[in-house]
């Protein structure tokens, strides 16, 4: 067989013979490569080898499209992406075309959400190929590459998401595929590659080896250099790794695809191009050709999980991080891209109504010119030096003189001279280097010579303020139109804020509500997006929601335009926030882990956000469920808080208490009574739960009593309880109390009696403790609490109250809302506000007057004046109320007028009788209204 | 071998740089000996892929695009100042730089809190000005100016060091290149030919001392060189150094790999435990750089040779890095102690090997010094 490459193929075979040092396998190799450029080019079907982010690649492109003009282009790309493409009209670019699935069917649970994205970058060949494709007529664009379904069956079992995310995280978690990945396989050979290209990055070595002698070469250099580079990685790539075999499933998908559509449209094979990754061009799989009769490759289907497709932004700073290359490289292609448009004169093809920034050019078809016979342009690139440019000085001076007006914006002492330095060690090093024009990085490594001292003065250093030189980093907008219902929603309710929510900075939103009612749906939305999106987006300044509140005034800041990845991802979840809203609360309510307290979270921000009373009663009637079914106490502080609040909002703004309330209580009387005696007695439950148990059936005991729950059920628990710790003992005794069943002397003396046996003083502060835990459910304990704690104080030695201290302390500061304010409260009632009322103060409960009949005389005389004098003149009523209760009454007659009470209540009824006789409308309306007769 | 104890770079690679000289066939700035290209192998030793007939040795570890840096950097208009931590290689690679580009780097000025300006220009000596009056012949030149008369590189060592007027004497010599001897009627400047550079020393560990004046700053291009922290290199390093060392004291003793790695790793946590610390007290004093880690290993080099049985032990190591790195009484000891409980101990027990020496001659070193 003779053919153009003979030749070389010879010349490689000797260089390997010469070797002869060199591994046996490298004959192999060098033969190899340019019989795989050989039979790529044979391929009657056009084989266009690209590179991601290579300038070099794009302008081949866009030459060879204008050259050709083929009717139909394949195009390595997830074939479910198709629909999206149009959409990047609306867009500024770089933005990332985006595939989701939130909830996964056939995947590992785990697995989800599951992303795929594909950055779509101005300087690429594959922007190149779509634009001139949905510009011309008549041109069909198929991408052949496996669905982003398949992405996922192929990959290796994708663990769960791990939660670190990169600083320049615009991509999120997603799985990036690119068009092109041409990269050594195994770090040794990139290492090798870059020790002797003497370089630091793979982006520089591609720079200086592939990227410049390419740039002016025409189409068959290029597609033969490109050709035999995929070669080289391919053959020196591991070969039995899981990605090599993905690599040749996909270039049989891709084939077997291409074969179909050839067949399905009877498309002329010299119509066609077909645009891959330069790794994939040389692919020698069976499957691989156009030819009728290759073997096809079995394509599995989709696994049932429905995928949702929308374009997010990108930038050149997360295409960077995304896929490993070095800082700035993107932009310096994009910088590249632009310079050699100017140079060669080769008009780019760009979607009309892109937002670029530079006009549309119409395509100027020039007639196809069928290339001839296959020639060998390999020889040239591989013996002789690549043919740079010549040195462009009027762009290195360009750069020079910006390069030190930045600086000096950023702090820099940089000056003229810098810029001269600058350009003479940028050529100096180019020339040390090997290259006859500096690129970009010599040109930063001059500045950083030349420039950089040893502080940095501002926030940014030389080496960043050159990457903002060459370009800096762009980063993509999704246009409006191309936005999903949900996003675009977002932006239009917005809208009477009257900001401009599409830029990248902070904005500043005011709220007037009182003054501008109409913002009060502005609001609204704004809490639910940032119920919804915590960290990010919206974050209120003054403000904030909870129940009973009645905003007047809110001010917020609002990062949409930099968030609004965020926005675009929760419309693939619902077309409103509302709808996604709704959709969290009820997964949060019904996830298998959802508690009482999270289901009564849920009922909460469903008050909060959504003006939903059905979903609200959904919500409330599953925590009744929740409820009934838990074994555990371990939130009872949790559902008390927040059953509490919920029946204060609902006593407050409605007539009546929602049937789920009710049930509510009902369900919770007798859930928690049931689990009382075990409660006190486990020691797996905390003295506060056992205390927000208490809490829950004392306060809400009216409420559920009237709905027919039954008293002795409560009695029968708390008799049943025989707690052993001291802490919980105490708990006991105040519920007790509570009930009735033991009055304060006898609580008091029990706690007497601790105090006086040195045997139990060493577990007092535990009984102290509990009795702290009292507070909440028995609230009118609170001046006994305050006594014993002064007891304790004052009675109890060091060894014992030091060491309880800290805790007491830690308790009162977690329980702070519960606790303090009862406490403190009642402390100031008790103990004298001054410093000279101290010392002649005696501590009521030391005070006590002998219980003899003192109180009951006590209790008769405040009551004097004209209240006991009707009841002493008509004493039937509080007679038989007093055989009711079964004790026997006592009277005590009015005292003579010269007892200084009854003087004291004589003055008094003397005053009210001066004001009514003075203003009589009041008392004539009431005695109107009982029927009386003046 | 030389008589000397420590030969100047030039001299060391006399016969190499001869050698790089005769094959050198790049453009060759002023007066260089060698073209930019070869300054940069002969530091940075050469590979296959240069196709020389000889293999010349890497003498530099680091980063190449510092020692490229630093090439251009004097082949333009301005100084050249290395700024790093203390032990990072500055003053080699300047003394190496210096003999590649002029094959002289003995012209060096030091320096220090005493430094005066006439060390940077002249002074005269006395009885001779005595005797004959002031001449060109009663002058004392000084190693800048000698520099700058020969068109070669001139060497200034911890420029920080010394105080900002004497700092400032160089900011003419830099920017006019000719210093002026007011004192003679005649024949009163001296101007620097062409290849003249100054390459200057600082310890960014002393900054703030003696800060540098913008002017000064202008005139230098500031070349900063990282503690390398890349076990490999700092492996290569170390292996170098000592290798030189043995030949210098004609020693005939094995350093053991393990043991080396013993070392580099101990290193490797100190610094990370460095870098962790909240305070000083939590940080040795050491800066821990790769000089520190040779001079710990020369330390028990010399110690095995003339005190122990003439091989190299993982007991003497430790006792010289505990040596080497106590410095203060008992903040210093109190980490090593720490980390010879927490991490030595451990580790000897899981890997074993050296290790268990190690541990057990670090503790009698912290025992015996504490």
């Amino acid at each position: 067989m003779s053919g153009p490459f003979d030749a070389l193929r010879e010349q490689l075979l000797g260089a390997a013979e010469s070797l002869a040092g060199g591994p046996d396998a490298l004959p192999e190799i060098l033969a190899g490569m340019v019989d795989d450029v050989d039979h790529a080019l044979r391929e009657p079907l056009e084989i266009f080898p690209v590179c991601h982010h290579s300038p070099a690649s794009a302008l081949a492109m866009a030459r060879r499209l204008r050259q050709k003009q083929p009717k139909v282009i394949y195009l390595e790309l997830c074939e479910d992406l198709t629909p999206l493409l149009t959409e990047l009209r609306n867009c500024r670019l770089p933005v990332a075309l985006q595939a989701f699935a939130s909830e996964v069917d056939g995947f590992p649970k785990e697995s989800a959400p599951l992303s795929v994205i594909a950055p779509i970058t101005e300087a690429s060949a594959e922007y190149q190929a779509i634009a001139y494709a949905l510009e011309t007529p008549g041109v069909e664009l198929v991408l052949v590459d496996r669905s982003t379904d398949h992405v996922f069956q192929w990959q290796p079992a994708a663990g769960p998401h791990v939660g670190e995310e990169p600083e320049e995280d615009l991509h999120g978690d997603a799985v990036g595929v690119e068009i092109g990945d041409l990269r050594p396989r195994f770090a040794e050979l990139e290492e090798h590659l870059l020790h002797h290209g003497r370089v630091r990055h793979w982006s520089e070595w591609w720079e200086q080896y592939v990227e410049q002698p390419l740039a002016g070469a025409d189409h068959e250099t290029y597609r033969q250099v490109m050709v035999m580079i995929g070669s080289l990685f391919r053959r020196l790539a591991p070969h039995d790794t899981r990605r090599l075999a993905t690599d040749e499933d996909r270039e049989r998908y891709m084939w077997t695809r291409i074969r179909e559509h050839l067949a399905a449209s009877g498309a002329d094979r010299a119509d066609c191009l077909y645009i891959c990754g330069a790794f994939h061009a040389a692919s020698r799989v069976a499957e691989a050709g156009s030819a009728p009769g290759t073997p096809d490759f079995e394509i599995t289907g989709r696994t049932a999980t429905q995928w949702l497709y929308g374009l997010i932004p990108s930038s050149h700073s997360a295409i960077e991080a995304q896929f490993g290359l070095a800082p700035g490289s993107v932009s310096i292609a994009a910088a590249t891209w632009q310079k050699s448009l100017l140079r060669t004169g080769v008009k780019p093809f760009a979607l009309a109504g892109q937002k670029s920034g530079r006009k549309k050019k119409a395509p100027a078809p020039t007639p196809a010119i069928g290339t001839g016979a296959v020639t060998d342009q390999l020889s040239g690139y591989l013996a002789g030096p690549p043919a740079l440019d010549g040195l462009d000085e009027e762009e290195l001076r360009g750069w020079c003189v910006d390069i030190v007006r930045l600086a000096r914006r950023n702090g820099y002492l940089a000056s003229t001279a810098d810029a001269i330095a600058v350009f003479e060690t940028s050529v100096l090093l180019a020339g040390m280097r090997g290259r006859r024009r500096p690129t970009p990085y010599d040109f930063q490594d001059a500045a950083i010579t030349c420039i950089e001292k040893e502080v940095v003065p501002g926030r940014r250093d030389v080496r960043r303020l050159c990457e903002i030189l060459l370009g800096g980093d762009r980063i993509g907008q999704v246009g409006y139109d191309a936005l999903p219902p949900l996003a675009r929603d977002v932006y239009d309710r917005l809208e009477p804020l009257g900001l401009n929510l599409t830029q990248r900075t902070i904005q500043r939103a005011l709220l007037d509500l009182a003054a501008r009612p109409e913002l009060v749906a502005c609001s609204r939305l704004l809490w639910m997006l940032r119920y919804l999106l915590p960290d990010h987006a919206v974050r209120p300044i003054m403000g904030s929601r909870r129940l009973g509140e009645k905003p007047i005034q809110e001010s917020w800041d609002l990062d949409l335009g930099r968030h609004q990845r965020t926005i675009i991802e929760l419309g693939y979840e619902g077309v409103t926030v509302e709808q996604v809203l709704e959709q969290r609360l009820r997964r949060s309510a019904w996830e298998p882990k959802a508690t009482a307290a999270t289901a009564l979270k849920a009922v909460e921000d469903s008050l909060l956000f959504l003006n939903s009373p059905r979903l609200t009663e959904e919500l409330g009637a599953r925590a009744v469920e929740l409820l009934a079914a838990e074994r555990t106490v371990d939130e009872a502080p949790a559902v008390l808080r927040r059953i509490r609040r919920l029946m204060a909002h609902y006593r407050a703004t409605e007539p009546a208490l929602p049937a789920w309330c009710e049930r509510f209580v009902t369900e919770g009387y007798a859930h928690y009574c049931t689990l009382l005696p075990t409660a006190f007695v486990d020691d797996e439950t905390g003295v506060r739960q056992v205390g927000a148990m208490l809490g829950f059936l004392f306060s809400m005991e009216s409420l559920a009593l009237s709905l027919g729950c039954d008293r002795t059920q409560l009695e029968i628990a708390v008799r049943q309880s025989h707690p052993e710790p001291p802490a919980k003992l105490a708990l006991l005794w105040a519920a007790r109390h509570q009930l009735g069943d033991l009055p304060l002397s006898d609580l008091r003396a029990r706690v007497d009696d601790l105090l006086g046996n040195p045997l139990v003083v060493p577990a007092v502060p535990q009984y102290v403790s509990g009795f702290v835990q009292a507070l909440e459910p028995v609230p009118r304990l609170a001046p006994f609490v305050v006594e014993i704690l002064s007891k304790a104080f004052g009675s109890l030695p060091d060894p014992v109250l030091l060491p309880w201290l800290p805790s007491l302390i830690m308790t009162l500061r977690t329980q702070a809302a519960e606790l303090v304010p009862v406490l403190t409260k009642e402390a100031g009632r008790t103990f004298p506000g001054t410093l000279a009322g101290i010392d002649s103060w005696t501590p009521p409960w030391e005070s006590r007057p002998a219980p003899s009949a003192g109180p009951a005389v006590r209790a008769v005389r405040p009551g004097g004046g004209p209240a006991a004098a009707l009841l002493a003149a008509h004493p039937q009523a509080a007679d038989a109320a007093a055989v009711l209760l079964g004790c026997p009454g006592e009277w005590t007659h009015p005292a003579d007028p010269s007892d200084e009470g009854a003087a004291a209540a004589d003055g008094g009824g003397a005053a009210v009788r001066a004001l009514l006789t003075a203003y009589p409308e009041t008392t004539g309306v009431v005695a109107g209204l009982v029927g009386a007769v003046v | 071998m030389s008589d000397m104890l420590r030969a100047p770079a030039e001299t060391k690679y006399a016969e190499e740089l001869d050698w790089l000289e005769s094959i050198d066939d790049g453009p060759k700035p002023f007066s260089w000996r060698l073209s930019p290209k070869m300054v940069r192998l002969f530091i940075l030793g050469s590979e296959r892929a240069d196709g020389l007939d000889r293999e010349v040795s890497q003498k530099w570890f680091g980063d190449r695009s510092f020692v490229e840096r630093s090439i251009v950097t004097l082949a333009s208009d301005r100084g050249l100042l290395l700024i790093g931590d203390p032990g990072t290689g500055k003053s080699w690679l300047a003394e190496l730089l210096a003999a590649a580009i002029s094959r002289n780097s003995t012209l060096v000025v030091q320096g220090t809190a005493g430094t005066t300006e006439d060390h940077i220009k002249y002074s005269w000596n006395v009885s001779m000005v005595i005797a004959k009056g002031q001449s060109r012949a009663s002058m004392i030149p000084s190693p800048i100016m000698t520099a700058m008369e020969g068109g070669v590189i001139g060497r200034f060592e911890e420029l920080t060091r010394s105080t900002s007027d004497v700092q400032d004497a160089l900011i003419s010599i830099l920017s006019e290149k000719y210093v002026s001897i007011p004192e003679l009627d005649t024949d009163n400047i001296v101007f620097a030919k062409p290849g003249f550079s100054i390459i200057a020393t600082a310890n960014s560990r002393d900054r703030g001392v003696n800060d540098l004046s913008s002017a000064l700053k202008r005139r230098f291009n500031f070349v900063r060189i990282p503690v390398v922290t890349n076990k490999k290199s700092e492996a290569e390093i170390v292996r170098f150094r000592t290798e030189e060392l043995l030949r210098r004291h004609d020693i005939e003793l094995e350093v053991p790999p393990t043991l080396l790695d013993v070392l580099l790793q101990s290193f490797a946590d100190l610094r990370a435990a460095a870098g962790s610390a909240t305070s000083d007290e939590e940080r040795l004093e050491s800066a821990l750089s790769t000089a520190e880690q040779i001079g710990v290993l020369e330390d028990a080099i010399l110690h095995s040779n003339f005190f122990g049985a003439s091989a190299l032990t993982a007991e003497a190591l430790a006792g010289s890095l505990v040596g080497s790195l106590a410095r203060r009484s008992p903040e210093d000891l109190a980490i090593l102690n720490k980390y010879w409980h927490g991490v030595v101990e451990p580790r000897s027990r899981e890997h074993g090997g050296e290790w268990g020496g190690f541990l057990e001659g670090g503790r009698q070193a912290i025992a015996t010094l504490s």
